[in-house]
């Protein structure tokens, strides 16, 4: 498969920072309230659906790799073109630039929420929403090695967040995770496919393949990032395990922000506070890439400047966000774009590979003919 | 914010076009000659016309030339020589720099600097003998940029006097060394200095380009220069260093930077410069390691504290009084209740205070200045408590902020940290922590998109140069240290240079 | 500009100023009439003066949030829950249950799930209205009361965290510090244990070392026993009561499901502790008398433990965590509310006490 790319060396970023791209992607609101969802379906074995969850999305990532590696230097738009010709390329790029407005509207939506439910209920959505669009257009405008930035220093600044978070082991039950395989199979399996919402956001490297320096060593970094979001996932998981009890933990809509309540600090309490506000900084890159995202498959069917872009897409956002939802709109709202993000992300990579390689087979067969 | 900061072709603030000079001859009458000076000059008083023979006048500007030279050498000649053609007169004198011109403008720029012209009646060239030797302020210490140990020697406003002190600390050939005259009005003369074969093609061929681009009428202080070729003249975090340390431009020179040293500043330019680099200091190479790296990081957390202290008071005053801990509760909430204010407008006007006795003190002759500064500091402090208008807790933090901001070691840098705060407490005040994260995720965009002449502002942290950390936060010991940082490698060491940004990345398509 | 203008103005958070809302340290909660809950709290008022007065205010609503609104319209500054520390329930709302009470508690976004709760005797409100001589800020003294405690490993914890975690959960009950007026002062008079929300029984505060032994292990706890004094030296002490304190008590305790089908439990706790008081009269450089003594102790203990457990299987309050280890270590216990509650009533249980004196004193 030809290129349809021309990405001059200088635009492009250091294979390294794929693991902090990877990282601050799939890191975004879903981890506030995942607990519940898991632990309705897997109850105290809900870590194994972590667990199996991430292998997965492991897998995933090595066909999406592979399905990227049979094209010399292109990314998933410059694929669809290549493989369904370009009417229904085009289309299917469509539906992706969709599904990544979709992902930057879920995220945005959610920690609107999650500020006026914790922080400050009588913020105005619009307030929030507009400051983080104009946040989000600054950081677009400045090209992506100041995006891939962001998601740099959201990884540096963010990690104090985890030992925080082993401060409130003093309240530990460890028993809560036992009796370990309780659970039968189709319930842990349940439990990870509940973990979509949260998982996703590392299928950015299908647009960011061909900004990659050394082609051969993204796919390491790639997976190092899964790896740490698992050693994360797996750490908040367990910590609210032993934190509360299971039915407790299905009454309570965000366990992890419930789980810094009760960290006491010598000269702050009510951490939690703090770091809603902070997780601003952890958003915001998912916010950034996925609008990326969305820019790069509108410049294949349409060229069109980049700042032109991100202000009619903010401005799209901003009154799709007007509406005031309530909480069950909002988790509606979630479970929909859980299971649209199930079917992008874990099953469609399979079926591209698949039609990839057969066209691969094909064509080489018809060269070796000729 | 969001239009494009690329630096263009810079016009200053009056667009003088470039005019070819007039070329005029040298009349051969003597005074046609000296009527023609006269005009172009505009008879100045300190031109003096010295007629040595009916046929030999010399002309020069009182105060800008060696009188020695003058008498012993130019004068005893002519003596001997009279009535000769100015070839001979030329080969005669013995003086190192001696030229023909037959052109008067250039004549007249050379009187300028420092030259004797000796005009002979009935031919039209002259003899130009540069001599010039002015006075300038002897080498003293450097007053902005002290350091406890360390050489103490600073430039001076001379560029002859600068270059050389550079070449002491740098004896090598390879030190380039490249002239350029700049403003129109004034004429001053730029040197472009750098290594050759450490520094990067790249960035000297940027320097050298921007400082051609220019059109200026007058160039008098080097920041003027600084802030016209920078990347970003709108950011308000300086781009490239302004130092008065020979010993810091030359440390700079050695690992690959580009210095512009400017006629008649002390200042003198380095670049390019990243965020990190900012805040360290020469000295910490004199002390040992582990103290350096735990100054350098106190540094760090001082500007950490400088900028997000205060506002993280009014935020957590104002709106989430939850957060305070039990122990705080009772003294926090007891030392504001006589204010009258909100926490937001007591900050600002605190701040404020503290600012305008700074920059009193900055004006003030240095007999009166302490003496204010520390009666107006207790006093203005302990009334102010007094009389109910603030409360001594944030008395207490806004001078640690302060005390913070003075640790950085460069000037420019601390002005932006002292000015950086006003805007997050107004931020603090009105929204709380969303407002100061807001602020903290707008500042490190901010610092992502500044590039210094096309290297990434933030570097070594982000672009990740693994090679460069030993010496950005932290200082390892010298074997650990890389001496060329990455940063600033140029090709012909055989690494690659795509790891600096080019000037015209943006958006990528 | 005037678009920032607009959203500055437009946009503003609610503001709450420290030093102008009145903070509520202490609420307490009791049952009126007819699902009505009278709210008594302790608002710390800070003035000019640098006298922070401190002001009891009672309202009677259907709902907590409506009593607020009420004391409201009492105050001179809005009132501002955020450090709140202590909850306190009268005796007749413990025993009507808690269900409701809870869920409130967590609910509200603006209480830390740190607060701690407890029953007092009586009404609350005759506690916190009544003035207190000694007591100049009833809200920070009954928290430090609770907390030095709590710290000190004197008292169970009951912040409301753990409480909620073991009341939703279906194989544990909670118990609840009780608080009583002494004369000038406030006390922790016992320990209250619940079931299913409601008070069902109390046990008196010398019995609280016992129960959190058997609820957790312990990293510093004291104690002071009185031994039966024949078993140490039948000599002096016939008929006697041998007491001593020890201190510095590390505890691991250990619950087995021996066997699930008959209920059986194992209850093992290993103790280490430090001799602090003893009676003059016993060698205690000799290793025989010391053995005695700890063997002794162990008795003593499991006596006691035995007593306490049996008076909680009465009343059905498991606030050891027994249904949790057997759910925990029995696969496919498939354990319900109404399941545990039979099992706990016929549970046995083998106390296995095992202490060992590490140190004992500079003087012997």
């Amino acid at each position: 498969m030809k290129s349809t790319l021309q990405i001059s060396d200088n635009q492009k970023i250091s294979s390294s920072l794929f693991f902090f791209v990877v990282l601050a992607t799939q890191i975004g609101v879903g981890i506030h309230g995942f607990q519940r969802v898991i632990v309705k379906d897997a109850s105290n074995d809900a870590w194994i659906s972590v667990i199996l969850a991430s292998i997965f999305s492991h897998i995933v990532v090595y066909f999406m790799f592979k399905t990227l590696s049979l094209s010399t230097s292109d990314d998933l738009y410059g694929i669809h073109q290549d493989l369904f010709g370009k009417y229904f390329g085009n289309f299917l790029n469509l539906l992706y630039v969709l599904y990544c407005s979709f992902s930057f509207y879920s995220v945005i939506r959610n920690y609107i929420e999650v500020i006026n439910t914790w922080v400050f209920p009588n913020l105005p959505q619009w307030f929030i929403s507009i400051t983080l669009l104009l946040l989000v257009i600054y950081a677009f405008t400045g090209g992506l090695r100041v995006m891939v930035g962001v998601c740099f220093f959201s990884f540096i600044t963010g990690l104090w967040i985890l030992i925080i978070l082993y401060m409130t082991l003093k309240y530990a039950h460890f028993n809560h995770l036992l009796p370990v395989f309780g659970n039968d199979l189709k319930s842990i399996l349940r439990g990870a496919y509940s973990m979509t919402f949260t998982i996703v956001g590392f299928e950015i490297i299908n647009v960011l393949y061909p900004f990659a320096k050394e082609k051969d060593k993204v796919q390491k970094y790639v997976h190092m990032g899964l790896l740490f979001t698992l050693f994360i996932y797996l750490s908040i998981i367990l910590v609210t395990l032993v934190y509360f009890s299971e039915e407790q933990l299905e009454r309570t809509v965000w366990a992890t922000l419930a789980l810094f309540s009760v960290v006491k600090l010598p000269f702050i309490e009510r951490i939690e506070i703090i770091i809603i506000c902070f997780w601003m900084i952890i958003i915001l890159p998912n916010l950034c890439l996925f609008s990326w995202a969305a820019y790069r498959g509108i410049n294949r069917i349409k060229n069109i400047k980049a700042t032109t872009f991100i202000w009619i897409f903010s401005i799209l956002i901003f009154f799709a966000n007007i509406p005031i939802l309530s909480r069950i709109q909002i988790d509606k709202a979630n479970n929909i774009f859980a299971q649209i993000a199930f079917c992008i992300v874990f099953i469609y990579p399979f079926l591209l590979y698949i039609i990839a390689f057969s066209k691969k087979m094909l064509t080489k067969k018809r060269e070796r003919r000729n | 914010m969001f239009r494009g900061n690329k630096k263009k072709e810079i016009s200053t603030k009056n667009a003088v076009k470039k005019e070819e000079s007039k070329q005029i001859p040298i009349p051969s009458s003597k005074m046609e000659f000296l009527d023609k000076l006269k005009e172009t000059m505009h008879s100045p008083a300190d031109l003096i016309v010295k007629k040595i023979s009916d046929t030999i006048t010399i002309v020069f500007l009182d105060f800008l030339i060696d009188g020695k030279t003058l008498n012993e050498q130019i004068l005893t000649t002519l003596e001997k020589v009279n009535s000769a053609p100015p070839k001979v007169i030329k080969e005669n004198l013995l003086i190192a720099e001696v030229d023909l011109v037959t052109e008067l403008n250039k004549s007249v720029f050379e009187l300028l600097i420092g030259a004797v012209l000796i005009h002979v009646d009935g031919y039209p060239e002259l003899v130009v003998s540069k001599i010039s030797s002015y006075q300038s302020r002897g080498l003293s210490a450097p007053e902005n940029e002290s350091q406890v140990i360390g050489s103490q020697v600073g430039f001076n406003e001379s560029l002859a006097t600068n270059i050389s002190l550079v070449r002491r600390y740098i004896t090598n050939p390879k030190l380039c060394n490249e002239k350029f005259v700049l403003g129109k009005e004034t004429n001053t003369s730029v040197s472009v200095l750098y290594v050759h074969g450490i520094a990067s093609e790249q960035h000297v061929n940027t320097v050298r380009q921007r400082i051609q681009d220019l059109d200026l009428t007058d160039l008098i202080d080097s920041a003027v220069l600084a802030e016209l070729i920078d990347d970003n003249s709108l950011s308000m975090f300086p781009q490239m260093l302004l130092t008065e340390r020979p010993d810091r431009f030359c440390d700079g020179l050695v690992s690959g930077k580009v210095g512009i040293i400017v006629n008649g500043s002390s200042m003198a330019i380095l670049s390019p410069y990243t965020f990190f680099e900012f805040f360290q200091s020469r000295e910490d190479q004199n002390l040992r390691w582990p103290i350096a790296t735990f100054i350098r990081l106190l540094r760090f957390a001082a500007i950490l504290i400088s900028i997000f202290l205060t506002p993280i008071y009014v935020a957590a005053l104002t709106f989430h009084y939850e957060v305070i801990p039990q122990p705080l509760l009772v003294p926090l909430s007891e030392s504001r209740a006589v204010v009258p204010f909100p926490p937001i407008i007591e900050a600002i006007v605190l701040e404020l205070i503290i600012e305008l006795l700074r920059e009193a003190g900055a004006r003030l002759p240095t007999k009166v200045g302490q003496t204010i500064g520390i009666v107006g500091g207790i006093v203005l402090g302990t009334a102010a408590v007094q009389a109910g208008i603030t409360s001594n807790i944030l008395i207490i933090i806004i001078a640690l902020c302060a005390l913070s901001s003075f640790t950085t070691p460069n000037y420019l840098m601390g002005n932006v940290i002292r000015i950086l705060r006003f805007p997050i407490i107004i931020l603090a005040g009105f929204w709380g922590f969303y407002g100061v994260m807001l602020a903290f995720c707008y500042l490190i965009i901010h610092l992502l998109r500044q590039s210094s002449l096309g290297s990434p502002y933030t570097a070594p942290i982000y672009p990740p140069r693994w090679k460069d950390w030993p010496d950005s936060l932290i200082r390892l010991p010298f074997p650990l240290v890389k001496r060329h940082s990455v940063n600033t490698r140029s090709s012909d060491t055989g690494k690659d240079t795509s790891n600096s940004l080019s000037k015209e990345e943006k958006v990528t398509r | 500009m005037l678009v920032l203008c607009s959203i500055l103005i437009m946009g503003c958070a609610e503001s709450k100023i420290l030093e102008r809302v009145s903070l509520v340290t202490l609420i307490g909660y009791d049952l009126e009439e007819e699902n009505k809950v009278t709210t008594t709290s302790v608002i710390r008022q800070i003035n000019p003066e640098f006298e922070s007065k401190v002001e009891v205010q009672s309202a009677t609503e259907g709902t907590s949030k409506g009593t607020r609104i009420k004391v409201d319209m009492k105050t001179a500054k809005k009132i501002a829950a955020g450090q709140l520390r202590v909850v306190l329930f009268g005796e007749e709302l413990a025993e009507n249950g808690l269900n409701e009470s809870i869920h409130t508690l967590m609910m509200n976004n603006e209480l830390s799930t740190s607060v701690y709760l407890a029953v007092v005797r009586g009404t609350s409100k005759s506690i916190l209205e009544y003035k207190y001589n000694e007591i100049t800020d009833l809200g920070q003294h009954i928290y430090n009361l609770i907390n030095h405690n709590v710290k000190q490993e004197q008292t169970i914890s009951s912040t409301t965290h753990e409480i909620a975690r073991d009341y939703y959960s279906k194989d544990r009950h909670f118990a609840l510090p009780i608080l009583a007026k002494n004369g000038e002062f406030v006390q922790i008079d016992g320990m209250g244990f619940f079931s299913s929300g409601k008070m069902v029984g109390e046990l008196p505060a010398d019995d609280m070392l016992y129960i959190m032994m058997m609820q957790d292990n312990f990293k510093n706890g004291k104690l002071d026993l009185g031994l039966d004094g024949e078993s140490v030296d039948p000599t002096k002490f016939k008929d006697k009561e041998l007491q001593i304190a020890v201190d510095s008590i590390k505890t691991i305790r250990g619950i087995k499901v021996v066997n699930p089908d008959e209920n059986e439990f194992d209850l093992t706790v290993k103790m280490k502790c430090r001799l602090l008081e003893i009676s003059s009269e016993v060698s205690t450089s000799d290793v025989k008398v010391l053995n005695k003594i700890e063997k002794s102790m162990s008795k003593k203990i499991e006596s006691e433990l035995s007593r306490i457990l049996e008076y909680s299987q009465e009343i059905n309050s498991d606030i050891y965590g027994f249904g949790e280890q057997y759910r925990a270590q029995v696969r496919g216990s498939d354990l319900t509310e109404e399941k545990w509650t039979e099992k706990y009533q016929e549970m046995k249980v083998n106390i296995n006490v095992d202490v060992e004196i590490i140190r004992n004193g500079v003087f012997e």
